[in-house]
C-alpha cells in the first residue's frame, strides 16, 4: 500500500468517523457544491494532512497560508509560528533560533535546508540569518522538525531541521508584485512566471528590501541598518512519474556597522533535482548543487565559501512490510578565510569533505497499526572518525484519528571551524581563545514520546515530551596562554512541545503552541572552564502563543498572535509579551492591502544579548499591497 | 529531500486529487447524456479511470451508496486502448502523459465526458481539463467537444469553469 492510499484510506475513514459522530449523514467533500469545491483551498487541505501526518517525530508545519497571514517579512519572522522553536531577534540583521534549547547568535545544533539545499556555514555548524531569503510568497510551506533528524538528514540535526520548501514553477504562474513601506522596514517583489514547452514552468524574481537600525534601551542608536536585493529562478519540468528542477538564487546585502566601514555579504547557489518513479512504486532522487557565499566584515574578518554538494536516496518496498529508504552524499567545501588582527582561522584555507551513507526500514508490525524504524547514519566529517547516527522509532495508531509514537536516537555534532580553528586574538599568544585541536563531536542521546490525536474534523493537538542526555559539549579550557576550546561540559534537557488548533466556526480559527524547558548543564569534574554552562546558550523557560485567524464577509481578514517568551538567565533578559495584528482586504482583480503591525503592547523590548550592548526591538507598523495579476 | 518531505508532498497531492475526484462525481450532476447511452433500464452509470490508481480508489470510495441519474455508479479501472463502451465518462491521468492525444481520439465523438488534467489536453480533444490556480484546482470547459458527443454541460457548470472554450 502506498503512502498516499494509507493516507487516503486515513481520510476516508476520518470522514466516516467524524460523520458518525458528528452528523450522522456522510460529509465529505462529494457533499460540495460545485462552487464550494472550485474554492477549496489545497493549503487548507493539506493543512488537514499534516495534523493526520503519521510521522513519528515532532513535525510542526507552517504554511504557505500562515506566513501571508502573519505579515512576516522575511524567514526569521516567519519562523516564529512555529511552537517548536525559539526565534529571538537580536538586532536589524542577526538572529538567535533554536529548537530544545542552546539558544544562540551562534546556536550550531539545527540544521536549515532551502528547497534541499543546506545553509548553515561550516564555519560554526549555525546559520547567517541574514543571507537566508526567498520570495516568501513562493513558499509552499516551512516544515519545522524539532529533535534530532540526523539519520536521515545530517550531523547537525541534534535539536532539529528547518525545511523551507517553495512551490512548484507551475503552481506559480503569472505575475505577482508585492510592496510594502513601514516604520521600520520597506520591501518590493516581482515574480513572473511562464510554461517552458509541454511539461515545463519556470519562475523568475527579484526583491529589494532596507531596514533601518535598532536602537538601545537608552535611545542610544546601534548603526545595523541594513539593506539587501536578491533575484532568483525555478524551473520545473515533467510529472510525479519523472520530474526535474533547477533553480538558483543571487543575493548582496550591506549592513552598517560601527567602526571601519559597511559589513558586505553576497552569495549564489545552483541546483538540480532529478526525481523518478520507477516500476512497482519505487522512487530515485539524485540532487547536486552548488553554492557560493562571501561575507566581508571590515576589521574582524572577510570569509569566501564554495560548496559543492551531491546526493543519492533511494525509496524502495521490500515485501508487503518494508519501506527502506537509503542514500548518500558527499559535499565539499573550499573556505577561505581572510584573517584580521582581531581574530583568526587557522589555516586560512581549508578543504572540507563530508561524506554519508544511510539507511532506514519502516517495518509494518501489525498492519499500519504499529510500525517500526530502524535507521542509522554513517558520516565522515573532516575532523573526527566516522560518526554513527542510529534511532529506532515506532508509532501506534490506534485509529485514524490518534497516533502514539516513540523515539530514541543518538545525535552528533560534529566539529566546525570554529571548533578547532578559531583563534583571538589574530595572532600568538592566543590569550583570549584558541581552537581546541582534539575538539570531538557533541553526542545527544534523546527519547522522545509523543501523542497527536484530532478528536474531531475541527480540532487537532500534538504532544511531545522529551528528554535529551549531552555530552562533550563545548567549554573553554585553560590553556598555555588562554582557554582552549574543549568538550568538558554535560547535561540534560528536558521538556514539552506541545499545539494545538481548533476550527471554532467555518471562519475562525484558533491555534496555540507551548514550550517548556528545563535544561539543566554542569561542567565535567576537572574541567577548568571559566565561562561556565551560560556559553552554551540562553533559553526561556517557557514559552506559549496563541493565534486568531478570521474571515470577514467582505473578502476581509483579522488575524492576531499574541506571544509570550519568559526570561532569559544569562545574561538576563526580561520575559516578554507581544502581540502582532494583521487586517487585510481583497479587491478584484487579485490585489490584497494588508496592514500589519508588530509588538503593539510596548514601544520596545529586548529579546537577547547582554543589557549593556543589545538592541530593542521595537514596534512596527507595515502596510502591504500584493498583486497577483 | 527526506521522508517528511515526500510525505507531505504525498498528502498535497493526494488532497489535489481527492477534490477531483468529487469534482468528477459532481460533473454528472451536471452533464445531460443522450438516453441511448445507457443498455438497459438497470444499466448503472460508468465512470472510466485510466492513469490514476489512487484517484480511482478515492472515486471508488465517494461512490460507494450514491447514485447518479437514479443509477447505481460504478468506477472502472481501464488500460490503454480499452473500449469506451459503456462509459459515461473518462478521466485520463497525468500519468499517462503523451499517450493521452490517442485516448481521446479514440473515445472521439462518442458520448463520454473526458476529463483530463494535463497541460493543453483541451486542444487534443478533452471535453473538461483541470488546472491548478491559486492553490485551488479549477477546471476549463471545451464545448465544442462536448457538442459532437451530443452532451449538453450545464450553464451552472460553466459558471464555475476558469475557462470556456466555445469555438474548436
Amino acid at each position: 500500500m502506498s503512502a498516499a492510499r494509507v493516507w487516503i484510506a486515513t481520510i476516508a475513514a476520518l470522514a466516516a468517523f467524524a460523520a458518525n459522530a458528528q452528523t450522522g449523514k456522510p460529509s465529505d467533500l462529494a457533499d460540495l457544491s460545485l462552487e464550494e469545491l472550485a474554492n477549496l483551498e489545497i493549503t487548507s487541505v493539506s493543512r488537514r494532512a499534516e495534523r493526520l501526518s503519521d510521522a513519528p517525530a515532532s513535525v510542526f508545519v507552517i504554511t504557505g497560508d500562515d506566513i501571508r497571514r502573519s505579515g512576516a517579512t522575511s524567514i526569521p519572522e516567519a519562523l516564529r509560528l512555529a511552537p517548536n522553536l525559539e526565534v529571538a531577534r537580536v538586532d536589524a540583521h542577526q538572529y538567535a533560533i533554536s529548537a530544545r534549547g542552546f539558544n544562540n547568535t551562534i546556536a550550531n545544533k539545527l540544521l536549515v535546508l532551502i528547497d534541499g539545499r543546506t545553509v548553515y556555514t561550516p564555519l560554526f555548524s549555525g546559520v547567517f540569518w541574514d543571507a537566508q531569503d526567498t520570495l516568501l510568497e513562493d513558499v509552499d510551506r516551512i516544515e519545522v522538525i524539532s529533535g534530532p533528524g540526523a539519520t536521515l538528514w545530517g550531523a547537525n540535526a541534534v535539536n532539529g531541521v528547518i525545511n523551507v520548501i517553495t512551490r512548484r514553477a507551475a503552481e506559480t504562474q503569472g505575475t505577482l508584485l508585492v510592496a510594502g513601506a513601514g516604520n521600520l522596514e520597506r520591501g518590493a517583489a516581482a515574480r513572473q512566471g511562464g510554461k517552458l514547452g509541454t511539461d515545463g514552468a519556470f519562475r523568475v524574481y527579484g526583491k529589494i528590501s532596507d531596514r533601518d537600525h535598532t536602537s538601545r534601551a537608552n535611545g542610544t542608536s546601534v548603526p545595523d541598518s541594513w539593506d539587501s536585493g536578491q533575484a532568483g529562478f525555478r524551473a520545473d519540468w515533467g510529472t510525479a512519474a519523472g520530474a526535474f528542477t533547477l533553480q538558483g538564487d543571487a543575493y548582496r546585502g550591506t549592513i552598517d556597522q560601527a567602526t571601519a566601514g559597511d559589513i558586505r555579504i553576497s552569495g549564489g547557489n545552483l541546483l538540480a533535482r532529478w526525481a523518478r518513479q520507477l516500476a512497482g512504486g519505487d522512487r530515485v532522487q539524485v540532487q547536486t548543487y552548488f553554492d557560493n557565499t562571501a561575507r566581508e566584515i571590515p576589521g574582524t574578518f572577510e570569509e569566501r565559501l564554495n560548496i559543492f554538494d551531491v546526493e543519492f536516496q533511494h525509496a524502495l518496498r521490500a515485501g508487503s512490510q518494508h519501506s527502506v529508504i537509503w542514500g548518500g552524499g558527499y559535499r565539499r567545501a573550499d573556505d577561505h578565510v581572510s584573517n584580521t588582527a582581531a581574530i583568526a582561522f587557522l589555516p586560512a584555507d581549508r578543504n572540507l569533505r563530508w561524506g554519508n551513507l544511510f539507511v532506514q526500514d519502516e517495518i509494518a508490525l501489525r498492519g499500519d497499526q504499529l510500525r517500526l524504524t530502524l535507521g542509522t547514519k554513517a558520516q565522515s566529517n573532516p575532523y573526527t572518525r566516522t560518526e554513527f547516527l542510529p534511532s529506532a522509532r515506532i508509532a501506534w495508531k490506534p485509529d485514524a484519528s490518534r497516533l502514539v509514537w516513540s523515539a530514541l536516537s543518538r545525535a552528533v555534532r560534529a566539529p566546525a571551524r570554529l571548533d578547532r580553528e578559531l583563534f583571538v586574538p589574530g595572532q600568538p599568544p592566543f590569550f583570549v581563545l584558541a581552537g581546541g585541536p582534539d575538539f570531538r563531536s557533541e553526542i545527544s542521546n534523546v527519547l522522545e514520546l509523543g501523542y497527536r490525536a484530532q478528536p474531531s474534523r475541527r480540532a487537532s493537538y500534538s504532544v511531545t515530551l522529551f528528554h535529551s542526555v549531552h555530552d562533550h559539549l563545548r567549554s573553554l579550557e585553560p590553556g598555555p596562554a588562554g582557554p582552549v576550546i574543549g568538550n568538558e561540559m554535560e547535561g540534560k534537557t528536558t521538556g514539552i512541545e506541545a499545539w494545538g488548533s481548533l476550527q471554532v466556526a467555518e471562519r475562525w480559527r484558533l491555534s496555540a503552541g507551548l514550550l517548556v524547558l528545563d535544561q539543566n548543564l554542569r561542567l565535567k569534574p576537572g574541567s577548568g572552564d571559566t565561562m561556565g554552562v551560560a556559553a552554551a546558550g540562553n533559553d526561556p523557560k517557557h514559552q506559549w502563543s496563541l493565534r486568531s485567524s478570521l474571515d470577514l464577509p467582505g473578502r476581509q481578514e483579522f488575524d492576531v498572535m499574541l506571544r509570550h517568551v519568559g526570561p532569559l538567565p544569562s545574561p538576563a533578559v526580561p520575559g516578554y509579551t507581544a502581540l502582532d495584528a494583521r487586517y487585510a482586504w481583497h479587491f478584484e482583480r487579485g490585489l490584497e492591502v494588508a496592514l500589519i503591525a508588530q509588538n503593539l503592547f510596548d514601544r520596545s523590548h529586548p529579546e537577547f544579548g547582554a543589557a549593556a550592548t543589545r538592541s530593542e526591538i521595537e514596534r512596527g507598523l507595515f502596510l502591504k499591497l500584493r498583486w497577483s495579476l | 529531500m527526506a521522508p517528511i518531505s515526500a510525505l507531505a508532498q504525498v498528502d498535497r497531492t493526494a488532497a489535489e486529487t481527492q477534490i477531483k475526484a468529487a469534482f468528477l462525481y459532481k460533473f454528472s450532476g451536471f452533464v445531460e447524456w443522450p438516453p441511448k447511452v445507457f443498455a438497459r433500464p438497470d444499466s448503472p452509470f460508468t465512470i472510466g479511470v485510466i492513469g490514476a490508481d489512487e484517484l480511482a480508489a478515492e472515486l471508488e470510495q465517494i461512490v460507494k451508496g450514491r447514485t447518479v441519474l437514479e443509477r447505481a455508479v460504478v468506477v472502472r479501472r481501464m488500460r490503454r486502448g480499452e473500449s469506451v463502451a459503456g462509459i459515461q465518462m473518462l478521466f485520463i491521468g497525468q500519468a499517462e502523459g503523451a499517450r493521452l492525444a490517442e485516448i481521446l481520439a479514440n473515445a472521439k465523438g462518442q458520448s463520454v465526458l473526458t476529463v483530463t488534467e494535463s497541460e493543453d489536453a483541451l486542444s487534443h480533444g478533452s471535453m473538461i481539463n483541470f488546472v491548478f490556480v491559486d492553490d485551488k484546482v479549477r477546471f476549463d470547459v471545451a464545448l465544442p467537444q462536448a457538442e459532437r458527443g451530443a452532451l449538453k454541460i450545464s450553464a451552472r457548470l460553466l459558471a464555475v469553469a476558469r475557462k470556456v472554450v466555445t469555438s474548436s
